[in-house]
């Protein structure tokens, strides 16, 4: 049984390592990510710091900045998903399930690519959000990235799940663009919470049950922020994003894999 | 076949899609250490067999064994002794040569020192590595077939699958490739290989099986297979204008014939002899002959007896 594992880690682990390097051979793509982020935290915090009202949000940078983290992690594993959609139109797949590889191997091993893009990309933005807002303590650094872990896995689960809920492209592209937008707009990323759910109407419960907002409620806990923050609703919540998105790539990817 | 074991089990094989019938009922044997062929035009079946085989699509009734795993039921364990070259290069078009092998390296489990220098011993086998860091959309098709070549001789499987392994490669280039085929089927590896390349299949195949519309028409080596012609000889003639239906029934009297537009060819015993009658009721019909030959059969001529159809339509 353990060889067994540690077969299936290993292969899930050189899955990854193919992601990993298309990752860094995106660089373009990859430039212009980290300076759209830059930007909303320089736009955003600059603009609106003065604007804001001040009992909403005390300082709009200091609000921001965990939002931007949040947004960056989820940006670089959402991109895994386009690319086996493409994989999956151009038959590279035919490919990947002709590897001495377990087909199980082979999706955990999809989804930890997107995991892993997400830490190598976010890393950059932790820097900042350490020197804008100072240091965690070593708990909250725990559960930063316990959450961080989550989202990712989320996130790239979910990419996976729009590439392959559909084989028509349209569709799938504008499935694509509904759950990017829904994940990067509704949330409480830009907005304060009380703000969402005087404003959203029936519609906050979107933003209340995103993932995105329980991890930015996370992360401006950790970040000193928020005083208090709802962990177990929060993490529960996540955990539970988590292991449904994987379990729907997993059957979805699986059905797509095998003809 | 003497003791060899069976490599490869193909057992009442179908496979459909939705409504189409890819490959009908097909059964046969592939020995241990033999380069087999399968030969068929595009579109009869071979490809999808060849998928099948590498677990890529299931079987939709029937079965395959690979060295006795069942490759609907045990698909995990026939990958670790299936290893393919694809029809297309599967790869996209930021892809790198040195890349996609190094990584492809590593999943067929060598460490990292280790799949670096397999991996280069290999490129540069098949001329590879001055192309290492050309992005795959900068290669030529004969280049990118090499790329799919080169996965299956690093990874050294117990089976090889090889889909038009020459196709888009150089006359000079394709020789070259076909003593690396018959090297790793020396060093213990069963081959199969797809084509449509009748030369190729005479080439480098030591038994072969025709397909056609997804059915086995013929099974057996090359000479098994020119002998199933019942008669000895091939004449082919080209001419110009029309045949006359007058002629046709003196022409079965012959033996048995195909007409496609301006060439006949007729199977007959004794071509030596008979061309020369044949020529004659021909100019007596009308018919201005251009071109005479007379030769033993080919795979093709084998194939087009078999099936009414060309390998390659021209």
């Amino acid at each position: 049984m353990s060889v067994r594992i540690s077969g299936f880690i290993r292969e899930a682990y050189v899955v990854s390592l193919r992601d990993l390097r298309r990752f860094w051979q995106n660089i373009y793509w990859l430039a212009g990510q980290v300076a759209m982020n830059i930007a909303d935290l320089v736009i955003f915090g600059l603009i609106f710091r003065g604007l804001v009202n001040p009992q909403l949000i005390p300082d709009y940078i200091r609000f921001i900045t965990p939002g931007v983290l949040c947004l960056s992690i989820f940006i670089s594993a959402f991109t895994i998903g386009r690319e086996v959609g493409v994989e999956l139109r151009r038959e590279v797949t035919h490919y990947l399930v002709s590897l001495p590889i377990s087909r199980s191997a082979l999706v955990a091993g999809r989804i930890l690519g997107g995991v892993l893009r997400g830490f190598i990309y976010q890393s950059g933005f932790i820097i900042l959000a350490v020197l804008i807002m100072g240091s965690p303590t070593t708990e909250k650094w725990v559960l930063t990235i316990t959450a961080s872990t989550l989202l990712a896995a989320t996130m790239s689960s979910l990419s996976i799940t729009v590439s392959t809920v559909t084989r028509d492209f349209n569709l799938q592209a504008a499935i694509r663009s509904l759950v990017y937008f829904m994940f990067f707009f509704v949330s409480n990323v830009f907005y304060p919470e009380k703000a969402l759910q005087a404003r959203l109407g029936s519609a906050a419960p979107i933003a209340y049950y995103s993932p995105v907002s329980m991890t930015v409620s996370i992360y401006r806990y950790c970040f000193g922020y928020l005083q208090s923050v709802d962990l177990f609703f929060n993490l529960t919540g996540l955990t539970a994003w988590c292991l449904i998105s994987i379990l729907l790539a997993y059957r979805l990817y699986i059905r797509n894999l095998t003809r | 076949m003497g003791m060899k074991g069976k490599a490869i089990e193909i057992v009442g094989f179908t496979k459909k899609f939705g409504d189409f019938t890819a490959v009908d009922n097909l059964s046969l044997d592939i020995y241990e250490n033999e380069i087999f062929g399968l030969l068929g035009p595009n579109g009869s079946g071979k490809t999808t067999t060849l998928l099948t085989i590498a677990t890529v699509y299931k079987p939709t009734s029937g079965d395959i064994y690979v060295f006795g795993h069942s490759a609907s039921r045990e698909d995990y364990e026939v990958r670790k002794l299936v290893g393919i070259a694809f029809q297309e290069p599967k790869a996209m078009w930021i892809d790198k040569p040195i890349d996609l092998l190094n990584w492809h390296a590593r999943v067929v489990g060598y460490s990292g020192d280790e799949a670096k220098r397999v991996v280069r011993e290999v490129m540069e086998l098949l001329g590879l590595w001055e192309h290492r860091n050309k992005y795959f959309y900068q290669l030529s098709g004969g280049t990118r077939k090499k790329v799919e070549l080169a996965k299956v001789l690093i990874q050294k499987p117990r089976v090889a699958i090889l889909d038009e392994p020459t196709a888009q490669v150089d006359v000079l280039s394709k020789h070259a490739l076909w003593d690396v085929i018959k090297k790793l089927r020396d060093e213990g590896t069963t081959i199969l290989i797809a084509t449509n390349d009748m030369f190729e299949a005479e080439r480098v195949c030591e038994r072969i099986a025709i397909i056609y519309k997804g059915r086995l028409r013929a099974l057996g080596t090359i000479e098994e297979l020119k002998d199933s012609i019942p008669r000895g000889d091939v004449i082919e003639i080209q001419f110009d204008g029309l045949l006359p239906e007058s002629l046709r029934s003196e022409l079965e009297a012959y033996g048995r014939f195909e007409l496609r537009s301006n060439a006949l060819t007729i199977y007959v015993e004794k071509g030596e002899e008979k061309v020369i009658d044949i020529v004659d009721l021909l100019k007596g019909g009308g018919v201005r002959v251009k071109k005479i030959m007379v030769k033993e059969p080919s795979l093709d001529d084998v194939f087009t007896y078999l099936t009414g159809a060309k390998l390659r339509e021209e």
